[in-house]
């Protein structure tokens, strides 16, 4: 039993907090075909402008984690004026904006070792104390990292469901042409999708660094993580992503009760490969796919 | 004269060229830069083949470097095989390795190859770092399976500091300008020759060259399977040279450095990978000033050439270009 | 008269390879005027030149007067151009009524929406039943008419179709004549794009024959009757 609510209480929190990076992601590819591997960058940038705003600037942290959602909103937004909108018309613009964004996030994550340092720092928005479940104790910092993220999920699926720049972008993602002969300027679509996704991916790098700490190249593998629950669920599908990362989070937990920590991701790779095997198109196909 | 005869002739007049510098040149200095050259030529030659050529978007070719490195490392250290003969065997490893790779990712799409073959290298590198758990207990102390954080050395050599005393490194020089001149006339079949035609028709017209039996998942496989066995054997003589192997193989820097060559000397095409190492490996040493500074100018680099100058150097040289970037019309609907 | 669409000289493609070449035509208000032609000469390059989503590379479009040949498609669909494309292009996962209500995005329309959906429901009264169904488990004549319906929510000034009735069953294609005839009657100016032309002949105001990337013809219907010639070498009957 207090096996159980640990695996319950610590998957679930690894689960909620992929699930807010990976629905970035998956807005993003779902409507412009971008694999944003400056992602990882952008979780780094979200953690340690939180950091510096209520350690620097002295702001309580209902202030600080707008302002870090603000800045990687805004980075996003220069990703996709600067990188992603001069190549759009390139017939092979996947490989492309891949690339660029490589290197841009190598850029982003250089600049943040510059200003920040290369050594570890604990993220100052921590809460103290737990609740204590039979024997079982989960950290109030878990609660709260679970709450935001859903909090978070409820306002995006609001976003895309009621109003009008949600039905803009459920209409790009599933149709790019129509959406334009709708009167949509796709142009915009885009720009707001990684602005969107940069405002999350600061949110979740907060909580990632929360637990784990600050360090210029914490992005990476929650980064692959998120891509690799965006793969799962089939590209580009935002509610898969939301339920796969779920999925993974408990996977996760399972595997490190089982296996320990150090082997968990190697093991949680094969079994996407397994999976990639069985369901090349990813876990839900495309045809059937209910996306956005 | 065929394309193909021409590139292999020039290929083989600059090993003749290349094959004359440590006459005149003594510094040891330069000749390692220069053996460095031509392991990073071999890598980028055969990465080209899978992302240019073979339009497979791996981004494990530095992990399958590094199972080169590794496995000569370790058939040296656990097993005391010479080096020269280790060599050959782990390109072998990297074949088989490569071959496993590609067919669990090569029936994917694009991008999600792109993906899975950057979390395969991650996880083998999260594999070599995080096994903490002692192998064997030499006197310098625990040593895991798999050299750990710390990697291996002491696994022997070449063999030259017997036959050419201080002047060991010359000997390194020609055998990697052997296997760099092997790698890249290797690279010009496969481009020139029949595999680089049948990509060609795929990429030209992927319906009709199905209906001819052109499979791309088998093409993509052997040129997978096939130009891994060079990266490996790059990845062996890297270990030679330098005597250490270890997690740094891994780094996103290294790979980031080494897909700025592709990319900046035009990917798809013969000679403009190589061009790239050289012109990437000049401004290496040009910032070396401003060591910080590295990653970004690496990053920006990247960034922009290929928002600006997607086919690279050799795309503003040639209006013949069979790679990726090339941008046949459209058939009219 | 005025003239509601206007090209001159137009030329357009797709990377280097030109599909249609010094293209000029002038489409009166309230007229309903066809293209009709061979497949793949270039019919709906044309229209998707129109409307923005292929770029025009000489020549100059123009709307009441206005040039449009250098917007973004958006800007064209708020300067009054409605084009419902070949092959539907329905928004899948939305329902039937979101797929509607897509078509007034933009403030105009959506000023509008309840009245036109009023006036797309009793043109389509099969969408009011199908209303609440996914878009992609549509058939493919209920398709067609979301994508007619979804249309007709823009407004707009000049409704462009895209092959109406391509591959549809006879008695659908019944139907989808039916709206066509009755959104003519209504004082609509239309440009249809269409393969069976001696179906559109007897509906057409004017028809324009693109052969090429070019014109080869353009007459009234009663006159592509009266050409046989025109009807075998073009037309294939």
């Amino acid at each position: 039993m207090d096996v159980l609510v640990q695996i319950l209480s610590s998957g679930l929190t690894l689960g909620a907090m992929y699930a807010v990076s990976t629905i970035g992601l998956a807005l993003v590819y779902g409507s412009l075909n971008m694999l944003n591997m400056s992602h990882g960058a952008l979780l780094a940038l979200g953690g340690y402008v939180c950091l510096y705003a209520m350690t620097a600037l002295g702001l309580p942290a209902v202030l600080a984690v707008p302002v870090a959602m603000a800045v990687c909103g805004i980075t996003g937004l220069l990703i996709y004026h600067l990188a992603a909108r001069p190549m759009l018309a390139s017939r092979n613009f996947e490989t492309q904006i891949f690339i660029a964004t490589i290197g841009l996030g190598a850029v982003l994550e250089n600049v943040i070792m510059r200003t920040f340092g290369p050594q570890p720092v604990a993220q100052p928005l921590n809460l103290q104390g737990a609740i204590v479940i039979g024997s079982v104790h989960i950290p109030n910092q878990n609660i709260l990292i679970f709450a935001v993220s859903v909090l978070m999920m409820v306002m995006v699926a609001l976003l895309l469901n009621n109003t009008r720049m949600g039905r803009a972008i459920r209409a790009t993602a599933q149709n790019r042409d129509a959406a334009q002969l709708m009167g949509i300027r796709i142009g915009r679509v885009y720009a707001q999708v990684l602005a969107i996704s940069g405002a999350l991916a600061a949110v979740s790098g907060i909580m990632i660094s929360s637990l784990s700490g600050l360090l210029p190249n914490m992005g990476g593998d929650p980064m692959l993580k998120a891509f690799i629950i965006c793969v799962v669920a089939g590209l580009g599908n935002v509610y898969g992503a939301a339920g796969v990362a779920l999925a993974m989070g408990l996977l996760e937990a399972v595997i490190q009760y089982v296996f320990g920590v150090q082997y968990s991701f190697a093991i949680l790779l094969l079994i996407v490969i397994a999976v990639l095997i069985w369901r090349p198109a990813g876990l839900f196909g495309r045809a059937q796919v209910v996306r956005l | 004269m065929s394309a193909r005869t021409r590139d292999i002739l020039i290929a083989l007049a600059l090993a003749g060229l290349l094959a004359l510098v440590p006459l005149f040149i003594g510094t040891r200095y330069i000749i390692t830069q220069m053996t460095l050259f031509f392991i990073w030529a071999m890598v980028v030659s055969q990465w080209n083949l899978v992302l240019g050529v073979a339009g497979i978007f791996s981004l494990a070719q530095m992990a399958l470097f590094a199972v080169g490195a590794y496995a000569t490392a370790m058939l040296g250290y656990y097993f005391g095989i010479p080096i020269l003969l280790a060599m050959p065997v782990a390109g072998f490893v990297t074949v088989v390795v490569s071959a496993l790779i590609g067919l669990a990712c090569l029936r994917l799409r694009g991008p999600y190859v792109a993906l899975l073959t950057l979390a395969i290298a991650q996880v083998i590198y999260l594999v070599v770092v995080n096994d903490t758990e002692c192998f064997t207990n030499p006197p310098s102390g625990c040593m895991p399976l798999f050299g750990g954080v710390r990697g291996f050395s002491r696994f022997g050599d070449l063999g030259f500091r017997g036959l050419l005393g201080s002047k060991w490194y010359i000997g390194h020089y020609y055998v990697g300008l052997f296997l760099a001149v092997l790698a890249v006339v290797f690279s010009i079949a496969i481009i020139r020759g029949p595999l680089g035609l049948a990509f060609q028709a795929l990429r030209d017209n992927p319906g009709y060259a199905t209906s001819r039996g052109i499979s791309r998942f088998k093409y993509q496989l052997w040129v997978f399977s096939l130009s891994a066995f060079f990266t490996g054997l790059a990845g062996a003589f890297y270990a030679a040279q330098f005597g250490v192997v270890g997690p740094i193989v891994f780094s996103i820097a290294m790979l980031l450095f080494l897909l700025s060559m592709i990319v900046v000397g035009g990917m798809g095409t013969v000679w403009g990978p190589l061009l790239g190492a050289a012109i990437l490996m000049l401004a290496d040493e040009g910032m070396r000033e401003f060591g910080d500074w590295r990653d970004i100018g690496l990053g920006l680099i990247l960034a922009l050439f290929v928002i600006l100058l997607p086919r690279g150097l050799m795309g503003l040289m040639t209006a013949s270009h069979s790679g990726l970037n090339r941008q046949p019309p459209k058939a009219s609907k | 008269m005025a003239h509601a669409l206007t090209l001159e000289n137009v030329a357009s493609g797709y990377g280097q390879h030109l599909v249609i070449r010094d293209v000029s035509l002038s489409i009166p208000e309230g007229v309903l005027a066809a293209l009709i032609g061979p497949n793949g000469h270039g019919k709906t390059t044309l229209l998707r030149t129109v409307s923005g989503l292929v770029p025009c590379r000489a020549g100059s479009i123009s709307l009441h007067g206005e040039r449009i040949d250098r917007m973004r498609p958006d800007e064209i669909v708020a300067a009054g151009i409605v084009h419902v494309p070949q092959g539907d292009l329905l928004f899948p996962e939305m329902t039937v009524l979101e797929n509607l209500r897509m078509g007034a995005y933009l403030p105009g329309a959506a000023a509008l929406e309840r009245q036109r959906l009023e006036e797309v429901f009793t043109l389509l009264p099969k969408l009011k039943e199908r209303r609440g169904q996914t878009a992609s488990t549509l058939s493919g004549g209920e398709r067609r008419m979301v994508g007619i319906g979804r249309g007709l929510m823009a407004g707009g000034r000049l409704l462009m179709l895209d092959e109406p009735s391509l591959g549809l069953a006879p008695i659908v294609i019944d139907q989808i004549y039916a709206v066509i005839g009755a959104l003519r009657a209504s004082g609509r100016t239309i440009l249809i794009v269409e393969e069976n032309a001696t179906r559109i002949a007897e509906l057409a105001d004017h028809l324009y024959l693109l052969d090429n990337g070019r014109f080869a013809w353009s007459g009234t219907g009663a006159e592509l009757m009266s050409r046989p010639e025109i009807l075998s070498t073009y037309l294939g009957g």
